[in-house]
């Protein structure tokens, strides 16, 4: 029962969210070897792919770094303490599936390539123009500073989260540019069934409780799968990603060095916000704060509201259910408005109550009540950060309670096998269904099963094999 | 032997008993399987969850 120790669920779900390995890694082990290797030519993206990876998994490529021939798997295993053995395993797992490493002969090394581009991006030096070409400075034309580069980002993300959260309401937010809405329907984060309006799911629901950081990556693998379609050059656009990741905020860069692909990647990345242009045939460009901190840990968005409140959370919950939230974000109002019902808004508050239908409501497009504590966790107020639990247990409970409440009933479509001949008939077929492993009812007595309908062909044709067989 | 295309309800005590009830009127269960499992007409599932929510929501009370 997941509400006996809420606080100590919540705990272990936030370490579970945090040791994931980041959403980029798994896309990258399903590349070939080949364009790996050619992606680890780049030294920013050698730079950016270490920064991904987890503490131990950094912690081996730095230890290997430096040395020239490669080491026996007895050595390195020396360091390793026996209890934590599983987690060296699993960190030289994923190396060796990113083709960083390789094991031969009970030899470890770390891959040629990627080895000299990272030592490269560490010492310095070169003329790759892989982490960017800055440009001179022009007098004429001083670049963006951070501030409105800052706000360019922001408006742009919220434009594209706003129109998510608000579409369907009847009300008409900015549209954000083709490029954007086909990259939403193609994520399915949005439908588009109806006509020419398109309609977040549940997933696009989902998608909104994210922070910010997931949230672009998640648009950006994306990304990458329409690239392959497209008939991009996946390394290319990796490598763009990369090179954006490691520039710095405020600086101007030269499109010069840029392939054709990266090129015309600077208009999507424009509309997604990543990037500032003055002009669409501007020949510099400067990276907003989304861009430069895709591999970083600081956070991908200034706020609005104040420049640290995201970062601090700006919900309070009280055990009426009631939720003070002090903002005056319109797309904070409205992903709110998704699970509280709203009654009163003021210039910097908007106060609210967490109620049996506002929660049914957001259930019904398919949030999770998991998903709603873990919302109201980390975004709440530094003066909750007092109680412990963070959220009220009374509130936690009913929101999962409610939950529960809409899946009384189970459904699941099937056949009911019935009328059999023998025991031993019934019980042949049901060993059969079994090793399928679609049986989701069954009664000796009766003597009648309910099978899967994915398992029902199968089931079919075995009776059939078994009749005709008898024959 | 023969095999019947349907639907298994999965569903506590209480509820089943709500759609043995529904059923009086309009029948739509295949076959009454135990306490908590029933098999229905495949066709009748979306209009059965249907009024087994709106008999489900006259046992709740809301404060607005």
């Amino acid at each position: 029962m997941p509400s006996a120790h809420p606080d100590n669920v919540d705990d272990k779900t936030l370490a579970l969210i945090a040791n994931r390995p980041h959403a980029l890694l798994p896309f990258l082990q399903l590349q070939s070897a080949t364009s790996l290797s050619r992606l680890y030519q780049s030294p920013s993206s050698c730079l950016s792919i270490f920064r991904l990876l987890d503490a131990v998994e950094r912690q081996l490529t730095m230890n290997l770094l430096w040395l020239d021939s490669a080491i026996s798997l007895s050595t390195m295993g020396a360091w390793i303490v026996q209890e934590k053995k599983k987690m060296y395993d699993e960190a030289l797992d994923m190396l060796s599936r990113l083709h960083i490493l390789h094991v031969q002969a009970g030899k470890l090394s770390l891959n040629a390539t990627f080895k000299a581009s990272l030592r490269h991006a560490i010492t310095g030096g070169g003329t790759t123009g892989s982490f960017g070409v800055p440009a001179e400075r022009d007098e004429k034309r001083p670049p963006m500073g951070i501030e409105g580069l800052d706000g360019y980002a922001l408006e742009r993300w919220e434009t594209i989260l706003h129109f998510m959260v608000s579409s369907g309401t009847g009300q008409n937010p900015t549209r954000p540019s083709q490029g954007v809405l086909y990259l939403l329907q193609r994520s399915g984060l949005m439908s588009n069934n109806h006509g020419s309006v398109p309609q977040i799911t549940s997933t696009g629901f989902q998608f909104l409780l994210h922070p910010p950081h997931a949230q672009l990556w998640d648009l950006l693998l994306q990304y990458l799968h329409m690239a392959e379609e497209r008939q991009m050059d996946l390394v290319e656009v990796l490598t763009f990603f990369f090179m954006l990741s490691t520039m710095e905020l405020g600086k101007e860069y030269l499109t010069e060095n840029l392939s054709q692909t990266q090129k015309a990647m600077l208009d999507d990345l424009r509309d997604y916000g990543l990037i500032w242009q003055r002009k669409a045939s501007s020949r510099r460009f400067s990276p907003t704060r989304l861009a430069t901190t895709l591999t970083s840990s600081s956070p991908s968005l200034p706020t609005s509201v104040g420049a640290s409140s995201s970062q601090q959370g700006f919900i309070v919950l009280e055990t009426n259910y009631r939720v003070y939230a002090y903002t005056d974000n319109p797309l904070q109002t409205a992903v709110l408005n998704l699970f509280v019902s709203l009654k009163y808004r003021f210039p910097n508050l908007v106060v609210g109550s967490i109620t049996r239908d506002s929660v049914r409501r957001a259930l019904n497009n398919g949030i999770s009540a998991e998903q709603i504590i873990s919302y109201l966790v980390t975004h709440a107020h530094p003066q909750m950060r007092k109680f412990n639990p963070l959220i009220p247990v009374t509130v936690q409970d009913q929101i999962r309670l409610w939950e529960l409440e809409k899946e009384r009933l189970k459904s699941e479509e099937g056949y009911l096998y019935t009328a059999f001949a023998s025991q031993a008939d019934y019980e042949f077929v049901l060993n059969y269904a079994k090793q399928l492993d679609v049986v989701l009812w069954e009664n000796t007595a009766k003597r009648c099963f309910f099978g899967s309908i994915e398992g029902h062909s199968n089931i079919r044709n075995f009776i059939e094999r078994r009749t005709s067989g008898a024959d | 032997m023969r095999a019947i295309k349907g639907v298994l309800f999965t569903c506590d005590a209480a509820v089943k008993q709500i759609l043995l009830t529904m059923n009086e009127q309009q029948s739509f269960i295949i076959e009454d399987l135990d306490d908590n499992h029933l098999v229905i007409k495949a066709d009748d599932e979306f209009r059965v969850r249907r009024q087994l929510e709106t008999e489900l929501e006259k046992n709740t009370y809301s404060l607005e």
